[in-house]
């Protein structure tokens, strides 16, 4: 399941607004609502909010990857906001996030969810791919560029 | 369309995508009318959970919970080819397993003594990297029976379809 696929460029923003963990994951949630596949959004908003309770998802690199299963929508929906500033997102290696991939699933999907979690990971392994998709100047851009990641 | 004892047992791996039903559909084709013993697994893929796990995507409970989901769905998956197999009176053996799913599949072929291994058609690799470790890819390497890989899903879905019901 290819990213470019998921996303869309209204689902991305360069311009995050809000500089805390659940500001941000609300904003990621809102952008995810731009899908019209997002039946629930407080729905959705609490299932997210409730995965990052559990630890968070802040990765290395100034990656994160908030995602939840959630009975709010009927397939797969991704959002990105990118945020160049960074934020504190309690990442595991302390440092600022700045890429932020939404993932919200159907509670009936594993697979194709796993796969897409799988997706993002491999693709943001790569430090040029990160510091490209940062330096993007428009949702369009960062579009393609993951299009041609992958 | 082979001689008689030229093919005995076929085993074809589903996942859940359509190309992987397709090429169910194909192997239920072929074994139709014949003594050829024919087996579906699905692999849980608990590698790459586990990988998930080491990435910290996810937790160890989410481990747990989505390795139960994909079970479930390996079970619903297998009971549909089930019974696409019962729709045209083909006997088949439904088998999950869990595991790292190109070693899994190749050391089943070689401990149940498969001559046949069926896949579908493999998803597109964009780079070196991708297609070095890609599971059909590592699968039509290191497989020591034959594999055919089903292309045309929707002329395999014509004759499926068109198979006589009865025995």
């Amino acid at each position: 399941m290819r990213l470019s696929v998921l996303l869309r460029i209204d689902t991305i923003t360069l311009s995050l607004v809000n500089r805390d963990k659940d500001g941000v994951i609300e904003e990621l949630v809102d952008l995810a609502m731009k899908s019209d596949m997002v039946k629930n959004r407080s729905t959705a908003l609490q299932a997210v909010l409730e995965r990052e309770k559990l630890g968070s998802t802040g990765l290395e690199r100034g990656v994160a990857v908030p995602h939840a299963k959630t009975k709010a929508v009927d397939d797969l929906v991704m959002a990105l906001g990118i945020s160049k500033e960074g934020l504190d997102f309690n990442a595991h290696d302390k440092k600022p996030s700045h890429l932020f991939f939404l993932l919200l699933a159907p509670e009936a999907a594993a697979g194709p969810n796993v796969k897409v979690l799988a997706q993002i990971a491999r693709l943001t392994s790569n430090p040029d791919f990160c510091t490209s998709l940062l330096g993007v100047r428009s949702p369009k851009e960062a579009l393609q560029m993951i299009k041609d990641a992958e | 369309m082979f001689p008689s004892g030229f093919i005995k047992k076929i085993m074809v791996c589903v996942d859940g995508s359509r190309e992987s039903v397709a090429a169910a559909q194909w192997a239920i084709t072929l074994a139709k009318n014949t003594d050829i013993e024919l087996i579906a697994v699905y692999v849980v893929n608990v590698n790459l959970l586990k990988d998930l796990v080491r990435m910290r995507i996810f937790v160890k409970i989410e481990e747990m919970d989505y390795e139960k989901d994909l079970e479930l769905d390996g079970k619903r998956f297998l009971a549909f080819v089930e019974s696409l197999a019962r729709a045209k009176s083909v006997p088949i053996h439904t088998v999950l397993l869990k595991g790292v799913v190109d070693q899994e599949l190749i050391q089943k072929t070689e401990e149940w003594g498969v001559d046949l291994l069926v896949l579908g058609e493999l998803e597109p690799v964009y780079s070196r990297a991708d297609a070095s470790h890609h599971v059909s890819e590592l699968v039509l390497r290191k497989a020591k029976c034959s594999v055919f890989v089903i292309k045309n899903v929707e002329w395999v879905e014509r004759i499926y379809n068109s198979l006589d019901a009865r025995t």
